[in-house]
């Protein structure tokens, strides 16, 4: 026994001569790939049945909407409100893809894997976490495009159909802010939690359960509290911003008062602090 | 019959994840403390607290965690053999962890809803939302552990089911209101207590005939769908 303990015998395999890709383009990778796991692409069948469900949903709508429009003149839902109507379903959206994306990942402990290679952390999470945003974007801009497309048809001259279109790139920039508080808050939720469906139970609740506090702190007598309360709930959150910057002379019902900056501010801070989190969440993982 | 209701009850507090029950009944009552040492009329805060937090949320999530939880995660990570293979009748399976998982979430909904109703008029609404609760967890629990044998995906469906119908439709459109656990339980609760507070929107002959025919029907079609369970080695 003259050899030394440990060698590596070269039984012959292939070597790789290629070109070896680095840090950028394993992102690419990782979101291209995150991004068809939000709609299932590339799984079976029983993958996409949820994620299309609620796409059938928003199409649905984006159709009935185009319909009513082009054929009595009549805006039921604008562009700005479009999200905001249909938040329940984006929620029920991102629970189901934010565990899908994190949270398999997760079960399976494939996590050593991808950090083995020229990704980081804060790559891995910012890549679901854009692949996820993205996905929201497609679904729900998607139907307002298909809201814009039955108004395009419908008004009259050019300069009118300038209009719709700045109004629905607005519309899909609030999308767009949707999208990144919700997304952001699932991924997290779900970044905790190994079980898929333990985390979009988890996701649903703390959507759901910040709502009737929204409701409980609207009917107290003090009126700052009341212009607060949407602070409370991601949904009104959002649409407190929204109140602010479309519709400045709001008065009825649920207004946000003079507070609109500061529900941008929370909402920004909200996104930011999420995102930390998130990126702290998997440096812990990498480390261990 | 015991050993299965114990190695279930063991497997469902055991977990770290039967931590997630706890935020939302502290978060119930903390919500009621506000408006009742605001001083402002219970008539106002009920309906946001007691039906919108408890009835529409707490209850169905809270449901939905421990009904799946008691077999849809053993025939997730395929341990559900090691009970199938003993000989047991399959419905002496099915009703002990039903047990368990009605035991559990009635538990867990009874504390903030006997608090809240007490909080808002006294213990006889206390009591008349605990006797409506415990319908509902019976229900909900019953409807859940059926899904997790219907379905791979029990709690993704579970929630479509709570979201849409239960949260939106039943709300908004009233003719799916005779076809909704929420409002079985509310109007239970309404009778028990005979408080002005709560209003049920259907009969109270339908809600108890209908919630014995939910709570039969589900738990005949588990029993029936463990009957004929097969273990697949099946990923997706």
């Amino acid at each position: 026994m003259s050899s030394p303990a440990g060698v590596i015998h070269d039984i012959g395999y292939q070597r790789y001569d290629g070109e070896r890709l680095g840090r950028g383009d394993t992102f690419l990778a990782l979101y291209s790939q995150s991004l068809r796991t939000v709609f299932g692409l590339g799984r079976s069948f029983k993958a996409k049945i949820f994620p299309w469900l609620v796409v059938a949903v928003v199409a649905i709508v984006g159709i009935v909407v185009m319909a009513i429009r082009s054929q009595t003149g009549e805006v039921v839902l604008t562009y700005a409100m479009f999200p905001q109507v249909l938040s329940t379903l984006l929620v029920l959206f991102v629970a189901i893809a934010a565990p899908e994306l994190v949270s398999r990942d997760l079960h399976s402990g494939v996590l050593p894997l991808y950090f083995s290679r020229p990704l980081r952390p804060a790559d891995y999470a910012m890549a679901k976490l854009a692949a996820l945003v993205t996905g929201i974007v497609l679904v729900f801009g998607g139907g307002q495009i298909l809201v814009f497309i039955g108004a395009a048809f419908s008004v009259k001259g050019f300069g009118n159909v300038m209009n719709e279109l700045a109004d629905m790139g607005l519309g899909i920039i609030y999308t767009a802010l949707y999208a990144l508080v919700f997304g952001s808050i699932a991924v997290l939720i779900a970044s905790l939690l190994k079980r898929r469906a333990v985390a979009a139970a988890a996701i649903v609740g703390s959507f759901l359960v910040t709502a009737p506090i929204v409701g409980v702190l609207s009917i107290l007598p003090s009126e700052s509290v009341r212009e607060l309360a949407g602070l409370v709930n991601p949904v009104s959150l959002v649409s407190g911003v929204g109140d602010w910057l479309f519709e400045p002379s709001n008065e009825a019902g649920f207004g946000v008062g003079s507070f609109g900056p500061l529900y941008a501010l929370v909402t920004i801070g909200l996104i930011a602090a999420c995102a930390t989190l998130l990126v702290t969440r998997y440096r812990k993982v990498s480390q261990s | 019959m015991s050993t299965v209701a114990w190695i279930t009850t063991r497997g469902l507090l055991g977990r770290r994840r039967f931590l997630l029950l706890l935020p939302l009944p502290i978060l119930m009552v903390g919500i009621a403390l506000i408006p009742r040492f605001n001083g402002i009329n219970a008539s106002d805060w009920t309906q946001p607290v007691i039906v919108a937090l408890g009835f529409t949320t707490l209850l169905p999530i809270v449901a939905l965690i421990v009904g799946t939880g008691v077999l849809g995660a053993e025939i997730d990570d395929g341990t559900i053999t090691h009970i199938l293979s003993k000989p047991l009748a399959r419905w002496r399976i099915v009703v002990p962890k039903l047990l368990v998982a009605i035991g559990v979430t009635a538990a867990t909904a009874a504390v903030p809803f006997y608090i809240v109703g007490a909080l808002a008029s006294g213990p006889r609404l206390g009591l008349g939302l605990i006797v409506g609760s415990t319908v509902g967890a019976v229900l909900y629990s019953t409807i859940f552990v059926a899904l997790s044998l219907i379905s791979r995906r029990p709690v993704l469906l579970g929630l479509v089911y709570v979201i849409v119908w239960e949260g939106l439709l039943s709300n908004l459109v009233s003719g799916t209101r005779v076809l909704s656990v929420q409002q079985y339980a509310l109007t239970i609760a309404d009778k028990a207590s005979s408080s002005p507070l709560l209003s049920g929107n259907v009969s109270f002959t339908v809600a108890v005939v209908m919630s014995i025919v939910v709570a039969v029907g589900f738990l005949a079609l588990a029993i029936r769908r463990l009957e004929s369970f097969s273990v697949t080695g099946e990923t997706s």
